[in-house]
Order: C-alpha cells, then sequence, then structure tokens
C-alpha cells in the first residue's frame, strides 16, 4: 500500500475514532420537578422559557428555569443540541430582557448535583442533567 | 465621580423611586401572605461603566480632544424585578448616565418601570401587557442601548442611537401589547405601545438649537414593531415604526409641536460566531404649529461585522452612515443659506473595535472610530472639522 494511502486511511480511522468518542458523551435531557405537568413542549416552548421570554408553562404554572455557569460543559451541550444556540446568545438575550425590565434571568446553579437537587425541590422547576444522571427524584422530559 | 452624581439625587426622583417601592411591597405582602415562595423571585441586577474618550480635532462626550482625553462618559444603573404571580412581572431601573459636561443630566432617574402581565402561554404563542414608563422596542439595541453588555461597541452606530434626541426615542410612559406567534419554522414577534414621549435638555437643546425662553413636554406617542426570528435566531427581520411628538411652549409664532417619526428596517444573520448586522432608517422631522409648517427627512444606515474569536474575545467593523437631510445631502444648500457648514449635515464613520469578556461580569473594550462629517456631535459646539478620529478605552462591571 502505498504511503499516501496509509496517511490518509489513518487520518480517516482517527477521524472516526474521534466522532465516536464525541459521540460517547450520553445525551443530555430535559428535567423538570415530578409535580410539574409541563405536557407536550415543542422546542420553540422550551426555547422561549429558556431564554426567559415565557414565563410560565402550557398549563400556566409558573416557571423557574436553573442552569449550569455559561462555560459548563454540560450548559453548552444543552444550548446547542437541545435549545440551538450557543450559550453567549443566550446570555445577550438574558441580558437585554434583563436590563429592559421585561424578563429576569434564569437561577443559576453551581454543580449537578445542585441542578438536581433544585430542581427536585422546586415546584415548576425546570433544568437539565446527563441521561445517566437522571433518577427518581426529577421527571425527564422529551422534546417534540 | 460616581459618588458625586448618586449626591445629586433629585427629590422627585426619589418620589419616583418610593411610589415604585411601594406598588412592589404592597403587591408582595398582599400575595406572601399566600405564597412566601413570591420572594424567592426577587432578583437585583445592575451594572457600571466608564469610559475614556481620546480625539482628534473635535470633542465628543467632554474634552476629548484636550490633554488626556475624557472621562465624562460614565453609566450606572441597577434593577429589581420579582414575580408576584404566575403571569405577572414587576420590575423598576435607575439609571445615572454621563455623556459629556451637561450639567445635571447624570443625576439618577427611572430609566423604566412596569408591570408585565402575559395572558396567554401556550405552546403556539404567548401575550402580555406591559403599563408603566416603558423602553422602546427601536431597532435592535434601543431597550438596552446603555448597558455596555449588550453593546458590539462601546458606541452604539451613532446614526441611529444617537444622543441628541435620544429621549423621546428611549422610553415612554404610556401602555404596550405584545405577541409572540411560533412557528414550525421561527418566531413572529409583534408589540405596539402608545404614551406619552419622554423629553430632556438635550432635547430642547436640539429643538431649538438656541436659548429661546420655552418648555417643551412629551405628548401622545406611538410605536409599532414586527420581528421575525428564523430558527433560534440565526436570522431576524424587523420593522420598527414609531411616532414620537413633543409640545412646545414658547414665544409667539413659534411652532407648537415637535414630531419624529422614523421608520427602520434591521436585519441580521448569526451564525454563532460570527454575525452580520445592518439598519436602514428614514427620519421623518417636523415643527408644525404658529407660522412653521418645516418637515425633514434623514437616512440613517450602517452595516456590521463582528466575530468571535478565542472564545472571550469579539472583534467589530462597522461603517455608519447619517444623512440628516435625504434632499440636501452634502449640506451644500444648508452651507450656501449661510446656516452652517455643509460637513455638519452628514457623518460616515469606519469603526474598528474590540471586546474582552475578561470574567463574566467583566467587559473590557476598545474601538476606533474614523469618521468625515459632524452630523451626529453636539449642535452647541461650534468649531468642528470635517475630518476626525476617536480612540474609546471602556470597562464595565455587572451583577
Amino acid at each position: 500500500m502505498p504511503k499516501g494511502m496509509i496517511i490518509l486511511v489513518s487520518v480517516v480511522m482517527l477521524l472516526l475514532w474521534c466522532s465516536q468518542a464525541t459521540y460517547a458523551h450520553e445525551s443530555v435531557v430535559l428535567i423538570a420537578n415530578p409535580s410539574t405537568q409541563p405536557g407536550n413542549m415543542t422546542r420553540e416552548t422550551v426555547r422561549a422559557i429558556f431564554a426567559m421570554r415565557q414565563r410560565t408553562l402550557p398549563d400556566g404554572e409558573a416557571a423557574h428555569v436553573f442552569v449550569l455557569p455559561d462555560k459548563h460543559p454540560l450548559h453548552e451541550r444543552f444550548t446547542k443540541e437541545i435549545l440551538g444556540v450557543y450559550p453567549h446568545q443566550l446570555r445577550l438575550s438574558w441580558d437585554r430582557l434583563v436590563f429592559s425590565g421585561t424578563g429576569q434571568a434564569p437561577n443559576q446553579v453551581k454543580s449537578i448535583e445542585e441542578m438536581r437537587q433544585r430542581v427536585a425541590n422546586t415546584p415548576g422547576g425546570l433544568g437539565y442533567l446527563e441521561k445517566g444522571a437522571v433518577d427518581d427524584s426529577v421527571s425527564v422530559f422529551a422534546v417534540e | 465621580m460616581i459618588a458625586s452624581a448618586f449626591l445629586q439625587w433629585s427629590n422627585q426622583r426619589c418620589r419616583y423611586l418610593y411610589v415604585t417601592a411601594l406598588v412592589m411591597a404592597t403587591m408582595a405582602s398582599s400575595i406572601s401572605a399566600a405564597r412566601a415562595d413570591v420572594f424567592d423571585t426577587v432578583q437585583a441586577h445592575g451594572f457600571l461603566s466608564q469610559a475614556l474618550i481620546i480625539s482628534r480635532h473635535n470633542d465628543f462626550f467632554g474634552p476629548s480632544s484636550k490633554d488626556a482625553g475624557s472621562l465624562q462618559y460614565t453609566e450606572v444603573g441597577a434593577n429589581v424585578s420579582m414575580r408576584p404571580s404566575n403571569n405577572l412581572l414587576v420590575s423598576a431601573q435607575v439609571l445615572s448616565r454621563r455623556a459629556g459636561d451637561d450639567n445635571s443630566s447624570y443625576e439618577p432617574r427611572l430609566d423604566y418601570g412596569l408591570l408585565d402581565y402575559q395572558f396567554i402561554t401556550g405552546n403556539n404563542r404567548v401575550a402580555g401587557v406591559q403599563i408603566g414608563k416603558l423602553k422602546q422596542p427601536f431597532g435592535i439595541y434601543n431597550q438596552t442601548r446603555d448597558v455596555a453588555f449588550t453593546r458590539p461597541s462601546i458606541l452604539l452606530p451613532q446614526s441611529i442611537y444617537f444622543d441628541r434626541t435620544r429621549a423621546p426615542a428611549l422610553s415612554s410612559e404610556g401602555v404596550s401589547v405584545y405577541e409572540e406567534e411560533h412557528l414550525p419554522f421561527g418566531i413572529l414577534y409583534f408589540q405596539a405601545g402608545v404614551g406619552k414621549a419622554n423629553t430632556d435638555s438635550n432635547v430642547k437643546h436640539t429643538i431649538w438649537n438656541s436659548n429661546v425662553p420655552a418648555s417643551i413636554d412629551g405628548a401622545l406617542s406611538s410605536i409599532g414593531q414586527v420581528v421575525y426570528e428564523h430558527g433560534p435566531g440565526n436570522i431576524i427581520a424587523a420593522l420598527t415604526i414609531a411616532d414620537a411628538n413633543i409640545d412646545i411652549d414658547g414665544p409667539h409664532g413659534a411652532p407648537d409641536r415637535y414630531s419624529f417619526k422614523p421608520i427602520i428596517m434591521s436585519l441580521q444573520y448569526n451564525h454563532g460566531y460570527w454575525s452580520l448586522t445592518g439598519e436602514y432608517a428614514l427620519r421623518h422631522q417636523s415643527f408644525t404649529g404658529g407660522s412653521f409648517d418645516q418637515s425633514v427627512v434623514g437616512e440613517s444606515w450602517y452595516l456590521q461585522y463582528t466575530q468571535r474569536f478565542l472564545e472571550d474575545w469579539q472583534w467589530l467593523l462597522r461603517y455608519d452612515s447619517l444623512v440628516n437631510n435625504r434632499d440636501d445631502p452634502k449640506g451644500k444648500k444648508f452651507e450656501a443659506d449661510g446656516r452652517g457648514a455643509d460637513h455638519s449635515q452628514f457623518a460616515r464613520d469606519w469603526t474598528l473595535g474590540l471586546q474582552w469578556n475578561a470574567t463574566p461580569d467583566l467587559l473590557l473594550s476598545t474601538e476606533y472610530h474614523h469618521v468625515n462629517g459632524t452630523g451626529w456631535l453636539p449642535r452647541d459646539q461650534d468649531v468642528s472639522d470635517q475630518y476626525w478620529g476617536m480612540f474609546l478605552l471602556q470597562a464595565s462591571w455587572r451583577f
């Protein structure tokens, strides 16, 4: 096999391995307080609630949004995979609401464990976790 | 400087705040009997920005072309908000802003104070009403134009977000309704408001361009905005139409009304790490009443590219153009009529900027402006050069 071909195959193998490594992450899921009945929420509704433009869930209950810091890897994955935006874009939309009086900032938690606890203890609480980190204290909601 | 700004706290502004605080406290106490967790929704945020401006030939916000430049660009704000019930948001912000040495204009004042009630919050639609002193949804940046963290540069494109008549464009006391429609491929957002236009001494000086004894008062004004956001905001297109009116009580024969009717078209493309933004505005201004019936149509537009890199950095390149009168874009007629220099009737500004989010709460920015024309400089500045430049540095902190 020519040398060039060996290099090419190696590069392709490496890329495949890298992409598999990326997919080795567990999927990030939307979680809610067990007493909350968000019903079927569309992606636009989830986006409107996490962008803090919509203050209640479709059933009328007040939404309490919990997020990790902007640079937390799980926050980054949640915003990109579920909301389809980058953390800095989400931060800008929060700032525009907070400083024009038309919305509030989400509640920021420091760790994944705190995220689970706060969502579990707050009626109307919404947040996110890795699928494997979910336990009975919170419910998981599919985004349509 | 900031301390002295707070010392200038006037009784009238305090009354505003007392009333707002009282309303909030009353609402809070009436609801807290039933739900103590309402207090968990109380939030307080604020910001503080200080800039240094060093310019060549002309001054901007203070004596920026002299000695070591001007520090007369300071913005300090603080707000509180709470949700007394599921659908209701109450919020108020106090702002102290110094932009040049214009006497007392940096005394703290109520920036906004409002009730926002969302009466529809479904999967397909969100609708609400706002009552109080409201920030105007004017173009892309107006509602938070004094907050450095929401601006792509230290100065917003001055052709559209200029300082001289910022008050009527900034806020009004009235009522506004909004609706957000969730479509399969994006969001359609609609807002319309009526109220009494905001005024200040800058507006008076701009209207009169002299020391004629007169008083001005905001009159019934309206604004409407339609925004379409494609996908999660990849493409944002907006149309804003406003009609801001100010009553003038001046000498015999003077006009009795000043009207400002801008139409702004905004378009933004967001590609995650870079954005291309353009806005185009036609600005109708008129004086009517008395022996006056003057109107002039100005034209403003800018094109701006921003790119994020190394995660916390962003650079910007912008071209911004202002023409005061579309019928006299180069100011030739203006000068021939003996009303002033031709270059005071337009401004073309190239801006190169850099921002660094040193921490999530600290933003450091710098930018350079190369400007041809003095169209958006303060009118009382009688000695001005056509070609000028300025260099700005700004530190901004928030909580």
